[in-house]
């Protein structure tokens, strides 16, 4: 026997027992049966309540025939639309806000600090009676902003929730008024954690006012807000408050998102939980791929000054 | 004393989970007379009270148990819905819109109650019942899957005092279709010149949500001659020249009044109880709404004047003088396929759509919904003489001539109502600039579409 053939007899025994050690995560005798009885809850729940449902859903929505009785439905091109523009507006202009509210409130003094407990007041309370509140504020006839309207300047107002515009408009006003205060927190504490050092270098260097937004602070906040429109972008297709409350998918359905049309429309209202289920699961070869990037920027994110 | 250890706790744990598997057969046993019920939550508190007497007198002539439940509708139908697709059911479920029970009678997901309705059929509104017999796509035939409890049907809720303040007598209203409608026209202009900017002449629901525009319509249709649109055997007949003639009046004489401002615009996007509140603030002078659940909340809210200064309207005459049928809905429960406990629900059923017993009941709910049995009706005071706005409601739900909803007749037409085809026609009538005709082809379109799907085999 050559001394290799010994090495190679000999390593299959000590591949099997660091598989095992690596496999118990170097925990000895009882602290192993420990850790699995602690990790069995959280794989127990995460099964019941992640996988099964998910898997219960991409079942529902398994039969080739409900995507043609979805696509075949004259709201459905609409509701696509709407989708789009809603993620457009919505997405954007409550990101951008949130970027520019938050350097507001990086500015020192105490009063500041109350304006932005006012500020995030929209994002604390509920959604519901908020949404609801707002349908009735933008009621043409007697809501409150057509009547201060009327009070304050004498002209009537339009009715905000009668045309697919206004009534996307409002939605889209309503879901942006109420989201901005969380991402502005997100930002403001991204703000927080650039360090005062670069600032001071960067004045020393002669950057300030938008110069020091676009050099210094706007390429350190660049991958936060990346990875916050991704994230906004896939809580927004599952967004249902702000057009279900605010204009019940109306008038005459022309302002449903794909998230009320199924859920609303085709699940509820038709019985038919599985055309439901596929009107949602239309947005996921949109929803795949924004997972897939934010996963891999998640991995690699880094800065370039 | 004892100390903790893994295997001590190991052991507890199993010793506790035997004991689960052993007690269990126990609770089976215990639950076998028993039902599990959902109810819809009334308007009023009264119309939960008089559920719950109902149920006490039960459990107690019985001995079996009900484990009930009251849900707002709108959640409940939710509820429904999951239960069914989870196939975790109650045992009984009370349904209450147009939808539910004619779809999933077509899936074949409802139990045939036809054993539990059959013999008491007869005291029944016949032409009602229609509404619980439902076609099954699996069994290729009709049976009664609902059991008959409330009679509900559309009236108009007329603001006295402000016809008076706008200048014209309640006494002087017309008896036919347009000239009623007319009628409230003058008042608005009346209360306008009195600095009343926000009162409305006329409001009804021309939004595309719910079931009240659904109503809305189809009464505009049938009082124009469109009664044929869906017969009982469940043909559409979009062929016929009266049904679209019908129609397209009914689009127009809807339309008009909302373009001349005579309603209030927001009326395309309101909510189900978005009428109800503008009516109880006297933002208009007349609202076109079911059942009396507007007058009975007032009651309810104490607010006995504003109560009595409401009449209450059935139909006019159509515009050549001839009386025009109500449609009409009977709501009550079904029982889901994979009930547990089939027998106690069925013993239930039986116990409530007795006379007696549903009389009692509905009369618990102030009258909120008609008691649709008639000889009772007209022998039971409550019903025809103690309240003007209840008598109004049960002569136009129970006396005079009626026709069941449509979803009776083939549950395509739930689609057609869930997809608000008609009122979509209404709308590109008023906002997207489409001629009233091809509105209506458009709408005729569809719903032919939505038919093809649901073949009726003719016996």
């Amino acid at each position: 026997m050559t001394s290799a053939s010994a090495i190679e007899l000999g390593r299959p025994p000590v591949q099997r027992q660091s598989l095992w050690r690596y496999w118990r995560g170097g925990l000895q005798g009882s602290e192993f049966t420990w850790a699995i009885a602690f990790v069995v809850p959280y794989i127990a729940v995460f099964l019941a309540f992640v996988i099964y449902p998910a898997a219960y859903g991409l079942w529902m929505g398994s039969n080739p025939s409900l995507y043609s009785e979805v696509f075949s439905d004259p709201i459905y091109l609409n509701t696509v639309v709407n989708t789009l523009i809603f993620l457009a507006f919505g997405v954007n202009v409550k990101l951008f806000l949130a970027l520019l509210l938050s350097g507001f409130f990086m500015r020192p003094g105490w009063w500041t600090k109350v304006l932005l407990l006012i500020f995030v007041l929209p994002w604390a309370v509920p959604a519901l009676p908020t949404f609801i509140s707002i349908h009735w504020m933008l009621n043409g006839e007697w809501g409150l902003v057509n009547n201060a309207l009327w009070i304050l300047f004498g002209v009537d107002g339009p009715s905000w929730l009668n045309s697919r515009w206004l009534a996307l408009g409002s939605a889209i006003f309503s879901h942006v008024w109420k989201w901005t205060p969380f991402w502005t927190v997100i930002l403001l504490a991204g703000r927080m954690s650039i360090p005062q050092e670069i600032y001071d270098a960067a004045k020393v260097d002669g950057a300030t006012g938008l110069r020091r937004f676009l050099y210094v602070t706007f390429p350190l906040l660049a991958n936060l807000y990346l990875v916050l429109t991704l994230l906004a972008t896939i809580f927004l297709l599952g967004d249902f408050n702000s057009v279900y409350f605010v204009t019940g998918g109306g008038p005459a359905n022309s302002t449903h998102l794909l998230a009320t049309l199924g859920v609303v429309r085709d699940m509820l209202e038709l019985g038919k939980p599985q055309l439901g289920v596929a009107a949602v699961m239309s947005a996921l070869p949109l929803l795949i791929p924004l997972v897939i990037i934010l996963m891999r920027k998640l991995r690699t994110a880094e800065v370039q000054l | 004393m004892s100390t903790l250890t893994r295997r001590s706790v190991i052991r507890s744990s199993l010793g506790l989970a035997a004991a689960g598997a052993v007690a269990r057969p126990f609770v089976a046993n215990a639950a076998a007379k028993t039902a599990e019920v959902w109810w819809v939550q009334g308007f009023v508190k009264e119309e939960d009270s008089a559920f719950k007497k109902m149920v006490d007198d039960y459990e107690k002539a019985s001995g079996n148990k009900i484990d009930h439940s009251l849900t707002p509708y709108a959640a409940l139908r939710q509820k429904e819905i999951s239960a069914m697709q989870a196939g975790v059911v109650p045992d009984m479920m009370e349904v209450a819109d147009f939808w539910l029970a004619p779809l999933q009678s077509w899936d074949d997901r409802l139990l045939d109650v036809s054993d539990v309705v059959e013999p008491v059929k007869d005291q029944f509104v016949k032409t009602a019942l229609p509404c619980c017999y439902y076609y099954n796509n699996v069994t290729k035939r009709r049976a009664y899957y609902l059991a008959p409890m409330k009679i509900a049907a559309v009236p108009f809720h007329i603001w006295k005092s402000l016809v008076e303040k706008g200048g014209q007598k309640i006494s002087d209203l017309p008896n036919t279709w347009d000239a009623f409608m007319d009628f409230f026209k003058p008042v608005q202009d009346g209360l306008r010149k009195q600095g009343m900017r926000n009162v409305y002449a006329m409001g009804y629901q021309i939004t595309a949500n719910g079931v009240d525009p659904i109503n809305t319509f189809n009464a505009w249709m049938i009082a124009y001659g469109g009664q044929g649109l869906v017969t009982p055997d469940g043909r559409l007949h979009t062929d016929d020249p009266k049904v679209k003639e019908a129609c397209v009046k009914a689009l127009v004489n809807l339309a008009t009044p909302f373009k001349d401002g005579y309603v209030p615009p927001g009326c395309v996007n309101w909510n189900d109880a978005d009428d109800n509140n503008a009516f109880h603030s006297k933002l208009m002078v007349m609202d076109f709404d079911g059942t009396i659940s507007t007058e009975v909340a007032l009651l309810s809210m104490g607010r006995k004047d504003d109560f009595d200064d409401v009449l209450t309207h059935g139909l006019p005459l159509s515009n050549d003088g001839k009386e025009l049928p109500s449609q009409v809905a009977l709501f009550g429960p079904v029982i889901p396929k994979g009930a547990k406990n089939v027998d106690v629900a069925k013993e239930f059923m039986k116990y409530m759509i007795q006379p007696k017993v549903l009389n009692e009941y509905l009369k618990g709910g102030l009258g909120r919904w008609a008691l649709p049995i008639p000889e009772m009706v007209k022998s039971d005071p409550f019903w025809l003489s103690d309240d003007p706005h209840r008598k109004a409601y049960v002569e136009q739900s129970v006396i005079k001539p009626t026709i069941p909803i449509y979803e009776a007749y083939n549950p395509a037409v739930a689609q057609v109502g869930a997809e608000h085809v008609f009122m979509t026609a209404v709308f590109d009538f008023l906002n997207n600039g489409v001629a009233a005709e091809p509105a209506i082809d458009k709408a005729f379109k569809r719903a032919e579409e939505i038919f093809a799907k649901y073949p009726i085999q003719q016996a």
